[in-house]
């Protein structure tokens, strides 16, 4: 048995360690805003935030976790940064098709959690490894630079 | 004038003993610690050949399995991804390729036919049935020091296995290595066809971990340099070599260059499980070794390996100390501006960032830290270019292990641009790999089989 704390809550969870975290959010809590992408880290949809840290769930083992909080899209909108990140998506209308969106917000909130002024520099160090095949990286730089001149 | 022609002839003769001579000063594998040396027979303080005391009461077959695995005979024996000891599986060498051969019970393509004495010159004295050498990419030198009980437990336990149909392929090698005449002279000089003797100067522990490291993992085949006749000179053992173009280490006692610094628990760890936290995972060879032979020894021999490297004396070689702390979050900090590759930086970016982390430490496994890894911290990069054109795919008791492969999806300039920046970034001192020399590396391990899923 494990216990996972996700979006502030306990979860005790009774399966084998190995399998992982995305499978558990999806399947087993019914947290369905986390997507499943390219199953290697390839792509960068399926990133929830772990100690504080964009991870791609899909490689990271329930196993792995260790004590570490887990926070997924659906309550990333309760931290500062998260819903300054969603507000401004919203007003650049960042998504085109939304699959990847997900996981876009979590990468960018992360940033900005680390760094509270990005350069573009820095946007494309923390966001190279999220593909979005629509192609609306043009507004996602721009969405994290209004994100960023929010006040909180 | 035929005084003189004499005379030149004796001086040619001279000389080329002498030099015969010297390369063969470096075949002895244990002679670093000393030649207090008996034969077993004679040897009663404890029993340091066959299987495990656990498996004393084993039948044979079961004991020739863990002598199998102990031996690694599957590494090579089987293309990645093929039917186990089927053959088939590359050897590159400057000089062409070899392939190994079908050690299943097949009569006609296999060893079926082989009698215990055929085997055991196979083994021993890397004769085959018909009589003609093999090629020592058999490690019948190392073999050599196998009792004939093990060498026959591990034909028991072969035979046991279904029979494959599949006929060597044909090795394709240059002249006059396709000669295989010559390899009686090689032979003659390199093996030195005797059985293990115990050193009753060295605990019963050691004399364990010997006999497992030298008669059966044959570590020196990939860790010890070989010398001009391609035989394994071992007044520089395990101080490392390039191998199928996957460098395997200096694993003396060297502090800087050798694995002075590891801890025995860190060393344990590594070789039964191809990981240890702050070393980094095993990839190429290395995890094959884990996963197809060290994993399956059981503890008593993993420490008797341990207690034997412990005393391999320190050789230090042109590998670094390695680098143990991690590199600054931000993307802008902790490179040498000269190392600054923009391209390697970029694919880093959007292809290695997510699970290694700016600072090389992992938030996902400790598999994927980069930090005091060796092969990040050798300036020629030849693993890390390795594991990014393969990716690693293991299976191990803690579950799968793996990293995509991106050798097809980018080119040889991407990727030597990657393994010149993550060097560079995590490493003790940044590559200069250009894409001829990842297409040589390539072309050494090149393999046919199945890479896993590409990047």
């Amino acid at each position: 048995m494990l216990s996972l704390t996700i979006n502030g809550q306990s979860h005790q969870i009774d399966l084998p360690e190995d399998m992982p975290l995305l499978w558990v959010l999806r399947d087993h809590l019914n947290l369905v805003g986390t997507k499943y992408g390219c199953g290697i880290a390839q792509c960068g949809v399926c990133t929830v935030h772990v100690g504080g840290k964009p991870v791609r769930s899909c490689q990271l083992t329930i196993g792995g976790v260790g004590t570490r909080a887990v926070v997924t899209i659906e309550a990333i909108g309760q931290t500062p940064n998260g819903a300054k990140v969603q507000q401004a998506w919203m007003e650049a209308a960042v998504p085109q098709c939304g699959y990847c969106q997900a996981g876009q917000i979590m990468s960018a909130t992360a940033l900005l959690n680390f760094n509270p002024h990005p350069d573009d520099s820095d946007i494309d160090a923390a966001m190279a490894g999220n593909l979005c095949r629509c192609g609306t990286y043009i507004r996602i730089r721009q969405a994290i630079k209004n994100a960023a001149a929010k006040t909180a | 004038m035929k005084k003189r022609i004499g005379a030149v002839v004796a001086v040619i003769v001279v000389v080329g003993l002498g030099f015969a001579g010297w390369l063969v000063l470096g075949r002895d594998p244990m002679s670093f610690a000393g030649n207090a040396t008996v034969a077993l027979e004679d040897y009663r303080d404890a029993t340091v050949t066959g299987a495990p005391a656990q498996l004393a009461g084993a039948e044979l077959v079961k004991r020739g399995e863990y002598l199998t695995h102990a031996a690694d005979c599957q590494a090579c024996h089987t293309v990645p991804g093929g039917t186990p000891f089927a053959g088939g599986f590359a050897i590159n060498m400057p000089f062409g390729t070899l392939y190994s051969t079908n050690i299943t019970p097949d009569k006609e393509t296999g060893i079926g036919t082989y009698t215990d004495a055929q085997f055991l010159a196979a083994v021993h004295q890397g004769i085959r049935a018909d009589g003609d050498y093999l090629y020592p990419a058999m490690p019948y030198t190392s073999y050599t020091y196998m009792t004939d009980a093990d060498a026959l437990a591990i034909k028991a336990y072969l035979f046991t296995l279904a029979p494959v149909h599949a006929p060597a392929k044909p090795n394709q090698l240059s002249w006059p290595f396709s000669q295989r005449r010559l390899l009686a002279a090689w032979t003659a000089m390199f093996n030195p066809d005797e059985r293990f003797r115990p050193n009753i100067g060295q605990s019963p522990q050691w004399n364990r971990g010997a006999y497992l490291a030298e008669a059966m993992g044959h570590c020196g085949e990939c860790h010890t340099p070989r010398n001009l006749a391609y035989a394994l000179d071992n007044r520089s053992k395990f101080a490392g070599a390039l191998t199928a173009g996957w460098r395997a280490y200096n694993i003396t006692g060297d502090k800087e260059s050798g694995i002075g610094d590891w801890n025995d628990e860190d060393i344990y760890l590594y070789l039964s499980t191809g990981h240890a936290s702050g070393h980094g995972g095993a990839a190429g060879p290395m995890g094959e070794a884990t996963d197809d032979s060290l994993s399956y020894l059981v503890p008593d021999d993993v420490h008797a390996l341990v207690s034997y490297l412990r005393s391999i004396p320190a050789h230090a070689s042109d590998l670094p100390r390695t680098v143990t702390t991690p590199a600054p979050p931000s993307h802008k900090e902790g490179m040498p501006v000269a190392d600054a590759d923009a391209r390697g930086e970029k694919i880093f970016a959007g292809a290695c960032a997510s699970c290694h982390d700016w600072t090389g430490v992992s938030p996902v496994t400790g598999f994927a830290t980069l930090t005091g890894v060796r092969a990040v911290n050798d300036p020629s990069a030849a693993n890390v270019a390795q594991t990014v054109v393969h990716g690693v795919n293991r299976t191990t008791a803690g579950g799968r292990i793996f990293m995509p492969a991106f050798g097809a999806g980018y080119s040889d300039d991407d990727i030597a641009a990657v393994a010149n920046y993550v060097t560079a970034r995590f490493g003790a001192k940044g590559a200069h790999l250009t894409a001829k020399d990842v297409a040589d590396l390539r072309a050494q391990a090149a393999q046919p089989h199945k890479e896993a899923p590409d990047g």
